[in-house]
Formats: structure tokens, C-alpha cells, sequence
């Protein structure tokens, strides 16, 4: 009787598992559809505007002493003025330089072409050249070895694939390409560790790298109103809420304070 | 008078009669209860007193002669002599021993007499002292302390009155204080010990005397003497008629359990000549001792391998686990025996006796005192039932390469799927809804990455086990794929359909074929065989060389030649008389050269032998061997050497050219082939390859397109233990109960007709003929007949395969019983598998008693055994195990001189390659120094370096005239070894062991009887063995041991010394044999 009992409580327990199962799995599955509501709008070139600004940085930046190479022979030879680290590189005037201005938000309504040029990223002197780069998801990276020793490439990604390839002296162009949107994937070279760089992965092309002087542009905004964000690797993030008009040029500047 | 009824029954009726019939059938019911009960359902009774009639009539006649011999040794004047020298001890030892007798008499007195006063005394002491010592040492107890102290001295000095007993037996009164007695008492037992020490001293003589007249006697009678006879005598004179039983109890087992109590034997209730108690160890008993040959029915004899008994004790085997039977029965012999319908353990019969052995001993390659089972076992792989038929443990490697192959090929396709997934999964991941989703099929596609790679590890360690069993693997018949290269196409179909015709001694089994199956055969075989690469076309060689060769390279362990009585050589391989109306002489020269040569090597993963072609995609040369074994289309491990055991014998190409010559020269003039056109008609093949997948060819061969043939037969692992109902008898089954044999006449066993519907029975017909089973029986397509074919065996042989096929069996026996000794012992049954798979006994003798095939051939008798290939029965204690690996390997010790024998290179006979896999060698290396009972791991002996004055010595050891050593060791000059009978010293250091080669300097004829290797070169002298030749003045100073001396002066040998003696040139320890040099 008792055993008659369990039977059929563990086939109803079983059952309503299974049900319960399939249940939620149809949840899941329909969630990530609409997850992902499908752009279809494409930018009209005629009427976009731009960003544009300058970041600089409130206060002094860090000092950094010289880095050792005498681990590679090569690198010392290859550089006969001391080198600091770029991890905050200023310009006069408090202006700041590699930091990704993008748009964060706004724009998910829109679907953009993938850049069909590539981006390269080079290894010049045992350093990073650019040190930060943006490209946009799917569009292809080079990466360049002009040194005459080997470097390994080694992007340390939190949501992307993670890869570590060796490129010797004259090796062809490493490429590849990043699926997923990540600000900014460190990229190291364990042969050489004080080689330090950044991949910004961005889902859009709506984006711009300041240069030493502070300033960034970002051109082909579509008219509307966007959420603009500015990453530094040191100091993080600062968000700014940009309108847009039709053909009109929007100025943001930033500014990160130095800590 | 009253008037009585006219019918009154009481008066009237008598009931006599029924009562005296009553009492009639009564009576006769109880002499038949009673006859059954003493006689008829106790025969055991009967056989006892038969028995002890029997018995001590011969006991009486031994010992009337055991009398008589007595009589005669005891007068002769050795035996006179003996006696009087022990009279004589004794004479002189008996004043002596009475003496000291008389004083040990006399202490054993005198301690008796202070015995009760030194033990009061000790104990009064002893607690006085306590209470002395339980006081505190303080001040306040000072006064006490000193009182208790007081007590202590006054109880030592008190005396005690002794009446102390002196030699002439007076006793005197003394007064003995507490050290008297206590000293007195140890001086007592002192001179006691000494006394019964210089006892055995002055009987020492006596024993001696005592000891040689025994010897004496037990070398001139032997066996028990009168006295034990007269013992045994009384016993059977007096022997209780009973019932005799071993209980068989093993702990925690309940051994052929019918109720669970364990197992009882009653068999020496009737086989009382096996109860020790009658015939003690030791004493034979046959019917002819008791005059009973004649009978039928005289259970008496002694057990004939009483040696068993150390192994198998009678109270935890009993009888019926090893012999079958019905332990327990004892109302008739049919019963006792289990020789009737419903009983599952018959008795097995004398022919079979040894299925009793393989119960337990079922994963033995080799059992000692079980030769009938070992030839079975050796014969069940020879004669190919292995192809069709599994028998868990033989030919393994087969099946765990089958395993291995498949595995490889499950794990390529797991790795082809999840290579597939992993972009599939990167894809899914770049494509996510979320990073948390993304993130988790990323590291499912890493997680994938790294468990192919784990594949990749387990495949390579895969393709390293295949790359061993590869060349482990062995088939029973010839590779067919090479039928064109090598065969005479018109020879196939007549061999299919005259096997035996052929070759009379052949493994070959008659196949009952029809000649339209035959044609179809031998045209599949033909059509699928390999048409390339062609053979190098070979020059005509020295029959008459090769003649030379052959019958001495060692070539007749394997095959024989010659016909009938003139045939000799062994019957693992095929007989060659008639070799040359077969083969292709090109094909049989590369074989002769190299065997295990293959024209093109198999891919086991995809199916097919690999071209040229394969090679050239790849850029690389068609070259496959051992060393490139692998596939340049798959990368995993090829067949790349042909399956057989036949071994390399690192011939030159004229050597191998010379044998071949030979062997085409070995032929039946009168044999005469048809045309065989149909050969090469492909409307054939179809039939063809439908016909060999049937009769299971390529169970045994190797035929291109059935690589992977399974085998056709039953399992026969646990063949005994079917029941009777699953052999199909067919229509035989009324003449198997009836006892008529297939040939119409009655069967007789062990004297007596009887029927044979039983697995005996069975075996025993389907081994002599499996085709009587399809007799009568209505099979219209010629498919449906019995794939089996007729086995040649011959009856002996066969009755070794029934026993082992009768012992086979599920056992009823608790597992404990089982033969799997995980000692060292393991390693010789590992090594014996090993040893059998290749013939190595074919050659050598390896066991003690065991005899090799060369040793009974006619060019190693007499003188000419010299010649013979080394005995083993020592070679784990003989040999350094590291060296003996690489000489199996390698048995020319040489990477670029090989055309050689590596230790022995005056010998005729040569070791051959046999391509062991490291598995086998190691396996092999165990087994011969499990053999000799060698600790593993080896660790080598440290000898101490000879110094100058030593070497001196050992030089004049070994130049002396007395120790010939270089007349017969070779040194590596050609002209030198010409009459060489030994290896060179020159390998000794790397080759030997110390210890057994100072046994063997000193003793050699104890390890190996019979070695030209000449004993008395030492004598021993005291505890150091001493050279026994002349030796110059300064070397007879040396006090060490001069064999030990003289094996470290052979274990420093180098060239340079061995030319100094000899005054030779030296030569290098590995420099080439003449026979190289041809």
C-alpha cells in the first residue's frame, strides 16, 4: 500500500517537474527574444549630426617612474629615452588623452553597417600603439608586431572570448574580431608585463578616442537625444545626457577629477 | 452342557496359517533388512575386509623379505663394522656417562634439599625489604627506617638448618644463612648445566656411530623397516570395518554445499590404499602388489602422484572437487562415482583425469603435474580453435586491440563533434542576449577545447597500447592477402580439398567441402589478394648450403620435413617436404630473410591496406615498420608486420636465398595440379567471400576485406558446465544413450560398456569428427550444415582437449580455491603464455623435465648435444635482468652486426628476433627470475676490485693447466672460436650474476646436469672453496675464497687481458661471428 503510495507521488512529482520545466524554459527563451527587439532603423546621413568636446582631467596626474626593460634586451635598445607608463597621458592644459567617448545609449533603435576598415593596434618599442582602441563589434582588429622580438597578445576579456596568440618579428597581422560589447578589455603581453593596453568594444560606431590634445569627435549621430559616456582606465566613467539636432553639431566636454 | 453355537469362530477358525505366513514375510524382511544393512547397502564393508586380507598378506610377504634383506645386510662385514665401532662408543662413553650421571643424580639432591628454604627465605627477604623500602626517607621517620633495616639484616642472617646429601650419599646437618643459600642454589644450576654439556660430549661418539649405522641402513634397505612394517601390520590386522569420511570445512565456505554442512567425502571407505593410515606417504601400493591386476573392482590402489598432496591437502580439497564424483554416496559404485542421470559431476574417467586441475587452474598457461592439460591448452592456440572459439585468457591481445581500435575510433568521433560544437557554442555565445548567457557558452566551448585535448591524451596513450599489441597480435594461419606473391594458383584448390593429403601433420583443419565451394574459395582468395607492389625478383641460391642451414639453425624446432617415419622437427609450424610444389621462390626468400615483412601495411581505422599512393599524398616513402608504424593517413598504428610468430633470424640475403633454394627443392615428384582457370572468374567471387565469412578463414587468416572477421564459434570458457540438454546430439541422440558409437560398435570405457550421452561423450565425437552431427539430417542449402571442421588431432591429443574442455566449467568451488597467486608465482604463469605463444620450448628447456623438440632430434644426440641452444632452468639466477632485456630485444647484442648469435656465436643454432613487444620482454624477464626465485627489482652484487696481488693470483687460477677455461670459451678470434663450446668472458661483467657464477665455477653439474662445463675445479676447505690444481708458490699464499676471487677477476675481463693470456691479438667483446663472415 505504502509503496503503492510513493509510486504514484513520485510519478505526479515527476510530472509536474517536467511541466514545470518546459515551462519555464518557453519563458526564457521568449524573454531572450524580446531581449533583443530588432533595429531596424538606419542612420540617414543627411541629417546627422555629430558630438564633439574636449576631456581633460581637474588636477595633476600621477608621476611614474621610467620602465625597466632590461628584462628584453631588444626593448631597452629599442628605446633610448626613459618610458613612462601611458595609463594617464595629459596634454596641456589639463587636457587628457586615450579616452573612449562613446555613445552609451540612445541609439538601439538604429542598426549600423560594421566598419569595413580595420583597426590596428600595433607593438612599437615594447609599448602599445595606439594604447586604447575602439572598434565596433565585429569589426576586424590588426595587430601589428614592427618590433624585432616576440610578443605575445593576450586581450583578458570579462564577457568576450578570451585568446593569447604568439606574434614573432615580421609574423603577418594577427586579426580578429570581438562579438560582444566590452569597455575596455585589458590586453597584456606576458613576455613583456609592462606592456598594458585597452580593446573598447562598442556596439555601435558612435564613438571617438580622444588624442593627446583632449578632443573627440563623433560623427554620423542620428537626431535624438543620447545618454554620451567618457571612459578613462584609471578614473572610470562620467555619463552626460546629449541632444542632438537634425545636421547640427552637439558639444559635450568632460571632465575626470584626478584622485 | 450348554450347546455351543454350530459356528463359533474363535473354535472353529485357526489363524495359524496366516500368522505362519505373517511371521514367514516378516522373518524375511528383516534377513533382508538385515543383509542390506551389513551387506548389500554397505559394499564398503566388503571392500575393507577384502582389503585388509589382501593387504596383510603383502605385508606379511614384505616383511618376511624385509627379514631376509636384513638378515643379509646385517652380516656383512660393512654393517659387522659399523656395529662394533658403535659398541665400541658406546662401551667407552658408559663409565663416563654413568659417572656423570651419578653427579647430576647427586646436585638434583642437593638442590631438592635447599629447595623450601631458599624459596621461604627468598619471600621473607623479599618483604621485609619492601616494608624498608615503603618507609619515607625524613627525618621523622629515621628511627623507624633504621628499625626496618634492622628487621632486613637479622631475617639475612638467620640460618636455616639444611640436611645438605654429599656423593657417597651421607647426609650432613648445615646451618645456611640467606647468601649461603641463595649463592649455593645458582652454583647448583651451573655445575647442572655443565654436567649435561659434558654428557653430550662424552656421548658424542655414540651418535656418531649411531648416525652412520643408519645411514648405513637407509641406504642399503630403504623403504619402512621390519619394525614399521610389523606396526602397520597390526593395524590393518586390526583394522575397524567403518565408514571413512573427510569433512571438508573451509572457513567461511561452504564448499559443494548441498545442505549447507560443507563437503563430505566417503571415498576411502573403498579406496582405502589412499588413507594414510594403511599406506603411509611414501609407500606405493598397486593392484600387482596385491595380486588383484586381473580385477575389475579392486579400488586399492595408493594415489599415484602423492606429491599433489603438499598442495592439495586431503582435509580442505577432500577427493570429489578434483576427481567429480558423488562424495557422499556409498550404496553402489554407480552412485559413489555420480555416474547417473540427474547427478552434474560425474567421475571423471582415467583419460580425463586432469580436467580436474583446470577447474582451478583455468588461467594457467602452464600446470605443473597436469602435462595432458598443458598440451591442451598449447594445442587449443597451435590448432587454431582459438581462431573461431573464445576461451577467456587465451589470445587476449586480440580482443583488447579490438577494444583499443574501437575506442580510438569512438574517441576520433567524440573529438570530430565536440570541434564541431565548440564554434557552434562561440557563436551562440557572440550572439547572447546577455553576458551572463554568453559568458556561460563561452566556457562550455573552453571546457569542450580542453576535453579534446584531453581525447588527444588519451588517444596517444591508446595508439602506444595498440603500437604493443600490434605486435603481440598473432593469427594462427598464413597471411592470404599475399596469395599471389606466393602461392601457385593451381596448388589452392587442391590443398582445400586434400589438406591433410598435403601435409599430414598440418594445424589446417579438413574443411568438407564441396568442389563448387572449393573453386569459389579459391577464387575469392585469389581475386581479393594484393597485387602490389611487385616482389624483387631474387637470384638462384645453394640448395645445398641452405640444406646446411636449415637443419641447423635451429629452423626444425618449429617445422619438420620428411615424410612419415622419416619425418622429424617439430609441429607448431608447417612440414616443408613438399613446400616447393606451393611457393613462390622470390616470396619465400623474403620471408626466409624477414617474416614478419609485409608487402603493404593495414589500416585498422579505415579498413584497407594503405598504397604507395597513401605515402606520396604526404610526401613521404613507403616504408612501415616498427618504427614507422603509424598512418600517414590517421596518424594511428598500422598492421605493419605480418601476424606470425615465425621469428627473424637476421639472415644475409645469400643465406636466406641458399634456405629457400632448398626448400623449392622439396617436392613430391608425383603430384600432379589441375588447372585452376576459374581462379579468375569474378562471377565466383560473390559465392566465394559468402563461403569463407561462413566456414570463419578469416578467423585464422588474414583476408583483405574481413580484418575484423568476429569469431564463429561458442564461447567454450565455461563449456563444462552446460547442461547436457543444450549439446545437440541430432539424431545420434537414441545411439549416444544405447552406447553405440557413431560407427556402429558399442563403446567400452575403463573396461566397461557404457553409454556416452554426456559431455564427454559429446566431446569426444565432435572432436574426432563434428561432421556425424549433420548425419541424416534434412539441410537442402549446404549452408545450413555445421560450420565445424575436422581438427587434426590425434587421439591422444584429443583426450587432452576433452579434459580441458571438461574442466572448464563455472566452479562450484568457493573462489578461494582458485588458482590466481598474485606472488611471484603470477609471473611465472604470465611468463609461460608468453613462452608457449612463441615455441621458446621448442629449443630450450626451460622447466626441469621438460624436454625441448631439438633435444630429440638425431643431430643433438650423444656427443652432438653440445650443440643444443642453452637450457633455461637457471637463467633468472644466471643472468643480470637488465641485460637479459636487451638480449630479447636484440639477440645479436648488436645494432649493425646482426647476421649473429649475440652470446653464443659458436653455436650452429641461433637465437632468432622475435620482435617482443617491451610488455613480453618485461613479462619474460619476470617470469625467469620468478623461476629461479630472484628478488626483484634486481640490485647487483658490489664486488670489491681485485687488487694487483690478487689479479696475479686469479691469473694463474685461470692459465693453470688444471682450469682449461679458454679450451673451450671463446674469445672473439675466428681461428680461436673455431672449437669455442662457450660464451666469451668478455660479456661476463655485463651479462652475469655474481653469486650463481661463483655456484657455477664451482658446481655446475648441480645446475645444470649434464653441462660440459667440467665440476671439481674447486674444492671447499672449511668455509672458502680452494682451487684444486697446482698453482705457483706465491699464488698458494692467497687465504680468501678463490672462486669468489676468480668470478671477480671474469668480471673485470677485459680484451686486453683475455690477448695477454691467450698471446693473441685482442678483439672487440662484440666483434662478428665467423658465420657472418661467409
Amino acid at each position: 500500500m505504502n509503496r503503492k503510495f510513493v509510486c504514484w507521488a513520485a510519478a505526479f512529482v515527476l510530472s509536474a517537474a517536467i511541466v514545470g520545466c518546459s515551462k519555464s524554459s518557453n519563458q526564457s527563451s521568449s524573454e531572450g527574444q524580446s531581449a533583443a527587439p530588432a533595429a531596424t532603423k538606419t542612420v540617414d546621413m543627411a541629417t546627422a549630426g555629430s558630438i564633439s568636446g574636449v576631456v581633460k582631467l581637474d588636477g595633476a596626474p600621477p608621476k611614474y617612474k621610467p620602465i625597466n626593460m632590461s628584462a628584453d634586451p631588444y626593448c631597452v635598445k629599442a628605446n633610448p629615452n626613459p618610458v613612462f607608463p601611458d595609463e594617464v597621458v595629459t596634454g596641456d592644459g589639463g587636457t587628457l588623452a586615450n579616452v573612449v567617448v562613446y555613445v552609451k545609449s540612445g541609439a538601439e533603435g538604429y542598426s549600423f553597417p560594421t566598419p569595413s576598415t580595420p583597426v590596428t593596434f600595433d607593438q612599437k618599442g615594447c609599448m602599445y600603439t595606439p594604447h586604447v582602441v575602439a572598434l565596433m563589434v565585429g569589426q576586424e582588429l590588426q595587430v601589428l608586431n614592427s618590433d624585432n622580438t616576440t610578443h605575445n597578445i593576450h586581450p583578458t576579456p570579462a564577457d568576450n572570448r578570451e585568446w593569447n596568440k604568439s606574434q614573432p618579428p615580421n609574423a603577418p597581422a594577427i586579426t580578429d574580431s570581438f562579438a560582444r560589447p566590452e569597455v575596455a578589455i585589458p590586453v597584456k603581453c606576458n613576455v613583456h608585463p609592462w606592456m598594458k593596453g585597452y580593446f573598447a568594444v562598442l556596439a555601435n560606431p558612435l564613438f571617438s578616442v580622444t588624442a593627446k590634445d583632449g578632443k573627440f569627435e563623433i560623427k554620423g549621430v542620428p537626431p535624438g537625444t543620447y545618454t554620451v559616456e567618457a571612459w578613462q582606465e584609471k578614473y572610470g566613467v562620467l555619463d552626460q545626457t546629449v541632444t542632438v539636432a537634425a545636421s547640427q553639431a552637439a558639444t559635450s566636454d568632460f571632465t575626470f577629477k584626478a584622485q | 452342557m450348554p450347546e455351543l453355537p454350530p459356528d463359533d469362530p474363535i473354535k472353529s477358525r485357526s489363524f495359524a496359517n496366516p500368522i505362519l505366513i505373517a511371521f514367514f514375510v516378516l522373518l524375511l524382511c528383516v534377513s533382508w533388512a538385515m543383509y542390506q544393512e551389513f551387506v548389500g547397502l554397505r559394499p564398503w564393508r566388503g571392500y575393507q575386509n577384502e582389503f585388509a586380507s589382501a593387504y596383510s598378506a603383502y605385508l606379511q610377504k614384505e616383511l618376511r623379505a624385509r627379514d631376509a634383506a636384513e638378515k643379509t645386510v646385517s652380516s656383512s662385514a660393512d654393517y659387522q663394522k659399523l656395529v662394533a665401532n658403535l659398541n665400541q662408543a658406546q662401551d667407552a662413553a658408559t663409565p663416563k656417562d654413568t659417572a656423570i650421571e651419578k653427579q647430576i643424580a647427586v646436585v638434583d639432591l642437593q638442590r631438592a634439599a635447599i629447595l623450601h628454604a631458599f624459596q621461604t627465605d627468598r619471600s621473607l627477604v623479599g618483604s621485609l625489604i619492601y616494608d624498608y623500602e615503603i618507609v619515607p626517607n625524613t627525618a621523622d621517620y629515621k628511627s623507624e627506617k633504621q628499625s626496618r633495616l634492622k628487621d632486613v639484616l637479622d631475617a639475612e642472617a638467620k640460618t636455616y638448618s639444611v640436611d645438605w646429601p654429599d656423593e657417597s650419599g651421607k647426609t650432613t646437618s648445615r646451618d645456611m644463612n640467606y647468601k649461603q643459600l641463595n649463592d649455593g642454589f645458582n652454583q647448583l644450576l651451573d655445575k647442572k648445566a655443565q654436567l649435561t654439556a659434558s654428557e653430550g660430549d662424552a656421548n658424542k661418539p655414540v651418535k656418531d656411530a649411531q648416525d652412520a649405522l643408519d645411514a648405513y641402513l637407509a641406504a642399503k634397505l630403504p623403504g619402512l623397516n621390519s619394525t614399521q612394517l610389523k606396526g602397520l601390520l597390526n593395524t590393518v590386522q586390526s583394522m575397524d570395518v567403518t565408514l571413512v569420511q573427510i569433512n571438508v570445512n573451509p572457513p567461511g565456505h561452504e564448499i559443494n554445499d548441498v545442505g549447507g554442512v560443507g563437503l563430505t567425502d566417503r571415498c576411502q571407505s573403498c579406496h582405502v590404499g589412499t588413507n594414510p593410515k594403511y599406506v603411509p606417504p611414501g609407500f606405493v601400493l598397486t593392484k600387482a602388489d596385491l595380486g588383484m591386476q586381473k580385477s575389475n573392482d579392486a579400488p586399492f590402489s595408493s594415489h599415484p602422484d602423492p606429491d599433489l598432496f603438499k598442495w592439495h591437502p586431503l582435509d580442505t580439497f577432500g577427493c570429489s572437487p578434483c576427481h567429480g564424483g558423488n562424495g557422499r554416496a556409498l550404496s553402489t559404485v554407480e552412485t559413489a562415482h555420480g555416474r547417473y542421470e540427474h547427478w552434474l559431476w560425474p567421475l571423471y574417467y582415467p583419460e580425463n583425469y586432469e580436467a580436474g586441475c583446470q577447474q582451478c587452474h583455468s588461467a594457467d598457461a602452464w600446470t605443473e603435474h597436469a602435462p595432458a592439460l598443458n598440451e591442451a591448452k598449447m594445442l587449443f592456440r597451435e590448432k587454431g580453435c582459438i581462431g573461431c572459439h573464445n576461451y577467456s585468457g587465451f589470445d587476449s591481445q586480440a580482443d583488447q586491440l579490438q577494444d583499443t581500435i574501437r575506442e580510438i575510433a569512438s574517441l576520433e568521433k567524440e573529438k570530430d563533434t565536440d570541434n564541431q560544437e565548440i564554434p557552434q557554442l562561440n557563436k551562440q555565445g557572440d550572439q547572447a542576449p546577455d553576458n551572463a548567457t554568453a559568458q556561460k557558452l563561452y566556457a562550455q566551448a573552453t571546457n569542450l577545447t580542453v576535453s579534446v585535448s584531453k581525447i588527444d591524451a588519451r588517444v596517444e596513450q591508446l595508439d602506444e597500447l595498440s603500437h604493443s599489441l600490434q605486435q603481440e597480435v598473432k593469427r594462427v594461419g598464413p597471411d592470404l592477402k599475399e596469395v599471389r606473391m606466393k602461392l601457385n594458383p593451381t596448388w589452392i584448390p587442391y590443398w582445400l580439398s586434400h589438406t591433410w593429403n598435403f601435409d599430414p601433420t598440418t594445424k589446417m583443419p579438413q574443411f568438407q567441402l564441396q568442389p563448387d565451394e572449393v573453386q569459389a574459395i579459391s577464387a575469392f582468395v585469389w581475386q581479393q589478394g594484393l597485387k602490389g607492389p611487385a616482389l624483387d625478383k631474387q637470384p638462384a641460391g645453394d640448395a645445398s648450403k641452405g640444406k646446411d642451414l636449415f637443419n641447423s639453425l635451429g629452423c626444425l624446432a618449429c617445422h619438420s620435413i620428411g615424410r612419415g617415419s622419416q619425418q622429424t622437427g617439430g609441429d607448431v609450424a608447417a612440414n616443408l617436404s613438399r613446400v616447393g610444389e606451393k611457393a613462390n621462390y622470390d616470396y619465400l626468400v623474403r620471408w626466409i630473410h624477414d617474416p614478419r615483412v609485409r608487402t603493404a601495411p593495414y589500416d585498422p581505422y579505415l579498413h584497407r591496406d594503405l598504397t604507395p599512393a597513401d605515402y606520396a599524398k604526404k610526401g613521404l616513402p613507403f616504408v612501415f615498420d616498427l618504427q614507422h608504424s603509424t598512418s600517414p593517413v590517421d596518424g594511428h598504428e598500422l598492421v605493419v608486420q605480418q601476424q606470425t610468430i615465425m621469428p627473424d633470424f637476421r639472415l644475409s640475403w645469400e643465406e636466406a636465398r641458399d634456405i629457400a633454394s632448398y626448400l623449392m627443392t622439396q617436392k613430391d615428384p608425383g603430384a600432379h595440379y589441375d588447372q585452376a582457370s576459374y581462379i579468375n572468374d569474378p562471377s565466383l567471387f560473390d559465392k566465394g567471400r559468402t563461403l569463407v565469412e561462413h566456414y570463419g578463414c578469416a578467423n585464422c587468416h588474414e583476408i583483405s576485406g574481413l580484418e575484423d572477421a568476429a569469431r564463429i564459434g561458442t564461447d567454450l570458457t565455461q563449456e563444462g558446465s552446460k547442461p547436457i540438454e543444450r549439446f545437440d546430439f541430432a539424431l545420434l541422440y537414441t545411439k549416444a544413450q544405447d552406447g553405440i558409437l557413431p560407427d556402429g560398435k558399442h563403446l567400452v570405457r575403463d573396461g566397461q560398456s557404457s553409454a556416452w550421452y554426456d559431455l564427454k561423450g559429446f566431446f569426444d565425437e565432435k572432436l574426432a569428427d563434428p561432421e556425424i552431427f549433420d548425419e541424416g539430417k534434412y539441410k537442402p542449402d549446404p549452408m545450413d550444415r555445421l560450420h565445424m571442421p575436422k581438427p587434426n588431432i590425434d587421439p591422444e591429443q584429443r583426450d587432452a582437449l576433452v579434459s580441458f574442455l571438461l574442466g572448464s566449467t563455472e566452479s562450484t568451488l568457493p573462489p578461494s580455491y582458485q588458482y590466481l597467486p598474485t606472488d611471484q608465482r603470477k609471473y611465472i604463469q604470465e611468463g609461460w603464455w608468453i613462452v608457449t605463444k612463441y615455441n621458446c620450448i621448442g629449443c630450450h628447456q626451460i622447466d626441469i623435465g621438460q624436454k625441448s623438440v631439438l633435444m630429440g632430434l638425431p643431430m643433438y644426440q650423444g656427443d652432438n648435444s653440445i650443440g643444443l641452444p642453452p637450457v633455461l632452468t637457471s637463467e633468472g639466477a644466471r643472468v643480470n635482468p637488465e641485460w637479459l632485456k636487451s638480449f630479447l630485444a636484440n639477440p645479436a647484442l648488436s645494432a649493425t652486426d646482426t647476421d649473429r648469435d649475440g652470446v653464443r656465436q659458436y653455436l650452429k643454432v641461433r637465437m632468432p628476433t622475435f620482435f617482443l613487444s617491451d610488455d613480453e620482454i618485461r613479462k619474460l624477464v619476470l617470469f625467469f627470475e620468478a623461476l629461479s626465485s630472484q628478488q626483484e627489482p634486481f640490485i647487483p652484487e658490489k664486488l670489491a676490485p681485485l687488487t694487483d696481488q690478487e689479479r696475479s693470483v686469479a691469473r694463474s687460477i685461470f692459465t693453470s693447466p688444471a682450469a682449461p677455461c679458454l679450451k673451450c670459451h671463446a674469445t672473439g678470434n675466428l681461428a680461436h672460436d673455431k672449437n669455442a663450446t662457450a660464451p666469451n668472458f668478455l660479456l661476463a661483467g655485463q651479462r652475469l650474476r655474481a653469486p650463481w657464477t661463483e655456484r657455477w665455477i664451482t658446481e655446475p653439474a648441480t645446475i645444470i646436469p649434464g653441462t660440459a662445463m667440467p665440476s671439481g675445479l674447486f674444492v671447499r676447505q672449511g668455509d672458502r672453496w680452494v682451487f684444486n690444481g697446482p698453482l705457483p708458490a706465491a699464488a698458494k699464499q692467497y687465504t680468501g675464497d678463490e672462486a669468489d676471487l676468480l668470478t671477480r677477476y671474469l668480471f673485470e675481463m677485459t680484451p686486453q687481458e683475455q690477448s695477454m693470456l691467450t698471446g693473441r691479438t685482442p678483439s672487440a667483446p662484440n666483434s662478428g661471428s665467423s658465420s657472418a663472415k661467409k
